[in-house]
């Protein structure tokens, strides 16, 4: 959520804590009240509102349950490491917040909800309570943007790969003349586009979150998407994590549920790789894997998920596909016919094939 | 009634004895005299009371069991005079339970005139083949529990004549307490906490005042009662169960040393000591000892009471418990209103494992509260703090203990407002509002799916 300033945010934090006071004084005890969101789930129905930012229920937390305790312990504790951030406008990292109380937390995760508790109390995002973690996004080719007064020139060197910056609400002046975004799953697929000089033949941008995106790489990506307006495709590898990965950027995570809306980039298109690639683009049987029970297991849980039903079946398709004939391929496999297969025909005939579908 | 052992006859002698002065509503004298002589190992027991006159039908419903006493012990004869108030002589008979049909059983004597006096009491005299101290235990502790019931206004006096022993004869007394405020409109519960009191800070009724070795205050000792009725009805008459807890706060006792994991029971039925009921036994062993914070352990019960062990005990706790009338739903009734009352009327006491577990978080969460306070810029917030917490200016600022402690005491005050409310009412807010979806709790699942990426653990964050 954009500008909401600190001020606003320690307002809210005496609230509750005057609230919590004012429950103990009575001799009351204290009822907090957590927001539940969710951005999938096994309902097929047409209704289902996962789509709609709604919260889905809501929690009470209580004195009664050792379990609620533990976790209100836990974020009064942030709250206050948080208070003190804001008032003195500096910024940790989640891991830094962990470190200051590793016995009682005990756990990252731990911490991580208690951030995620405290968003949804003060109905705020993550990095509006300076809380930030060190970025693992990369981007490259025809771009020029400035970070708290540092200037990116991507278009000067369109192949050489930058950081996606953290505080991603400090970018300004975003100018590219590219004609879409292409995600790419892995930082090995980036380096071999970068190799091959991939953004010098094709005018375009190039983004990757390495695995799984973290908050400020989906920030920035949908950033891009809103100033520049561009069609956005997504390469991953053709296995379960692949897809989870792309629908993730598509449609946001669990975990960042409450902040979904400002998240994801509905615009987003699967370029690639199919399970109908592999006979498209005669991959040898050694490059095809069999899937691991983990994966079937993972398949059929993605499966369930009610936007792959209501938003996306044709993604859901390719997947029964894959479950189907039980088996995966990376899309290094591409490189099985030449090094350079990928940057020269395999993308260049997807996003042709895609356009053209468009325009139809 | 059965007879099993010389004892077991002259307790229920006395017990009868008691009861009728108990019924007399006045002033009442009940004398025990043991009398040995040195010639012969006989020892007379004479038991003689002021109360209403009796009526031999207490006497011939004796049953004599000749396996349980043994010939040699008692010959089988009481002798008995008693008078009401009403009658103008003292009757006298004696009666040989050894013989069986009541013609043979029973003696008239001749009757005592009373000389237009007007009193009431019963003189019952037997002979027993045995020494004093045999009898002499078992009469003292039945005296001694006999004290707990506060029976007002009967004093019990215990006369020992030894015949080898020159000198006086040994007495003992048993008076319920004058400085006691009870009188006859109090209720019997009322007696019976007043009883229990007297008696756990007397040792069990062994020493004359409270121990002020052990008991420095009687503040240190805690009572709590609860009561249960049941109505009358097409099965029986209304029964009514009064259960009293004592709980002495004692680390170490000086009398006794380090406390004991076990806490005595005492059982008592229509005004009179008896053993534990089965029924009790399960009423007892059935209870939810863990809301309390107690772990039970076992129940034995022995001759003279039932004893409870606890397996752990939570520090500084004894409990007594004292009843009337076997019926185990009743009597589960009564002890759980006891044991509810002294969690109502002892904060901090008996309070359930849970809430023990729960406060342990009060420190923590107190001081996380007053950090947010103290470390705010905002003047402001903090002195509205300040006033909810009713702490003045000067005080609250710099004074993290001083918040904590407020904090903290307030936080451990409701945690234990919530242990004493009643199960059904604790559940109901949370469940009331929750989408229950297990799954979607903690820890969610979908958190192994991710790594490296932000939202899950990643050395780079």
């Amino acid at each position: 959520m954009e500008g909401i300033r600190s001020r606003d945010l320690l307002r809210k934090i005496k609230e509750f804590t005057l609230s919590i006071l004012e429950d103990l004084s009575e001799g009351r005890s204290p009822l907090i009240s957590i927001q539940r969101f969710r951005i999938y789930c096994a309902n097929f129905d047409s209704n289902c509102g996962c789509r709609s930012n709604k919260p889905n229920g809501h929690e009470i937390l209580t004195f009664q349950k050792e379990s609620h305790v533990h976790r209100i312990d836990v974020l009064l504790r942030v709250l206050l490491i948080v208070q003190q951030l804001l008032q003195e406008s500096k910024h940790a990292s989640k891991r830094d917040i962990y470190y200051m109380h590793p016995l009682v937390f005990s756990d990252q995760t731990v911490v991580d909800r208690a951030i995620n508790d405290i968003c949804i109390l003060l109905q705020c995002s993550r990095h509006n309570l300076n809380v930030v973690s060190v970025g693992t996004g990369l981007v490259m080719g025809w771009l020029r943007f400035f970070e708290a007064g540092r200037k990116f020139d991507c278009i000067n060197s369109s192949n050489t790969a930058h950081t996606i910056p953290v505080l991603v609400e400090d970018v300004k002046d975003i100018v590219s003349v590219a004609h879409y975004i292409l995600i790419v799953e892995k930082e090995s697929v980036f380096q071999r586009l970068a190799n091959d000089k991939f953004c010098s033949k094709n005018r375009c941008i190039v983004i990757t979150g390495r695995g799984y995106p973290d908050v400020s790489t989906r920030r920035f990506l949908r950033l891009l998407v809103d100033k520049l307006c561009l069609p956005v495709y997504c390469l991953v590898d053709c296995d379960p994590y692949g897809v989870d990965i792309l629908a993730t950027y598509r449609f946001g995570s669990m975990q960042m549920a409450y902040d979904a809306k400002f998240l994801r980039v509905p615009r987003i298109q699967w370029l690639g790789a199919f399970p109908s690639d592999s006979e498209n683009y005669n991959l040898p049987q050694q490059c095809l894997l069999p899937l691991t029970m983990e994966d079937k297991r993972r398949t059929e849980a993605m499966l369930q998920r009610c936007y792959l039903h209501q938003e996306v079946p044709g993604w859901r398709s390719e997947l029964e596909l894959m479950l189907q004939r039980g088996t995966k391929f990376e899309i290094e496999a591409l490189a099985v016919h030449s090094l350079s297969f990928l940057s020269e025909v395999y993308i260049p005939c997807k996003i042709q094939e895609i356009t053209s579908i468009c325009h139809i | 009634m059965d007879i099993s052992s010389v004892q077991k006859l002259c307790i229920h002698l006395i017990s009868s004895a008691y009861q009728r002065c108990r019924l007399s509503e006045d002033l009442c004298r009940l004398s025990v005299l043991l009398e040995s002589t040195l010639a012969t190992p006989i020892v007379r027991v004479s038991i003689s009371d002021t109360g209403t006159g009796s009526c031999l039908e207490e006497f011939q419903d004796l049953k004599y069991s000749r396996e349980g006493l043994g010939t040699e012990k008692w010959d089988g004869l009481l002798s008995i005079k008693t008078t009401s108030i009403s009658d103008n002589k003292i009757y006298h008979y004696h009666l040989n339970l050894r013989e069986s049909g009541s013609s043979r059983r029973l003696t008239r004597l001749p009757s005592i005139p009373k000389n237009d006096t007007k009193f009431s009491g019963t003189e019952v005299c037997l002979s027993i083949s045995d020494t004093i101290d045999a009898l002499l235990t078992e009469i003292k502790r039945f005296f001694q529990k006999m004290l707990i019931l506060m029976i007002p206004c009967v004093a019990a006096e215990l006369v020992i004549k030894r015949g080898d022993v020159p000198g006086l004869p040994c007495e003992n007394i048993f008076l319920p307490n004058e400085c006691n405020p009870l009188n006859f409109s109090s209720s019997n519960v009322e007696r019976l906490k007043s009883g229990l009191e007297e008696y756990v800070l007397k040792h069990g009724n062994i020493l004359n005042n409270k121990c002020d070795s052990c008991f420095c205050s009687r503040e240190q000792l805690k009572i709590s009662s609860g009561v249960a009725c049941s109505m009358e009805s097409q099965r029986g008459p209304g029964l009514i169960v009064e259960a009293v807890i004592a709980i002495s706060e004692l680390a170490e006792s000086p009398c006794f040393g380090s406390r004991s994991n076990k806490t005595e029971v005492l059982h008592f039925k229509d005004f009179s000591p008896c053993s534990a009921s089965v029924a009790s036994l399960n009423a007892l062993t059935s209870i939810d000892w863990r809301s309390y914070g107690l772990t039970f352990g076992s129940i034995v019960d022995q001759v003279d009471h039932a004893l409870i062990e606890w397996e752990s005990l939570p520090p500084d706790l004894r409990i007594g418990k004292y009843k009337h009338q076997p019926d185990r739903h009743l009597i589960k009734k009564a002890v759980k209103l006891a044991l509810d009352d002294f969690k109502g009327k002892y904060t901090g006491f008996l309070l359930s494992a849970h809430a023990v577990k729960i406060c342990s978080y009060a420190p923590d969460l107190a001081s996380s509260i007053a950090g947010i306070i103290l470390s705010s810029n905002d003047l402001e917030f903090r002195s509205r703090c300040a006033s909810l917490l009713k702490l003045s200016q000067s005080q609250e600022i710099g004074r993290q203990t001083v918040e904590d402690y407020c904090i903290k005491g307030k936080i451990i005050s409701v945690i234990e407002t919530n242990d004493r409310k009643p199960e059904k009412s604790k559940e109901a807010a949370p469940l009331l509002f929750e989408d229950y979806r297990p799954q979607d709790l903690e820890p969610i699942p979908y958190l192994e799916e991710y790594e490296g990426g932000d939202d899950g653990f990643s050395f780079q964050d």
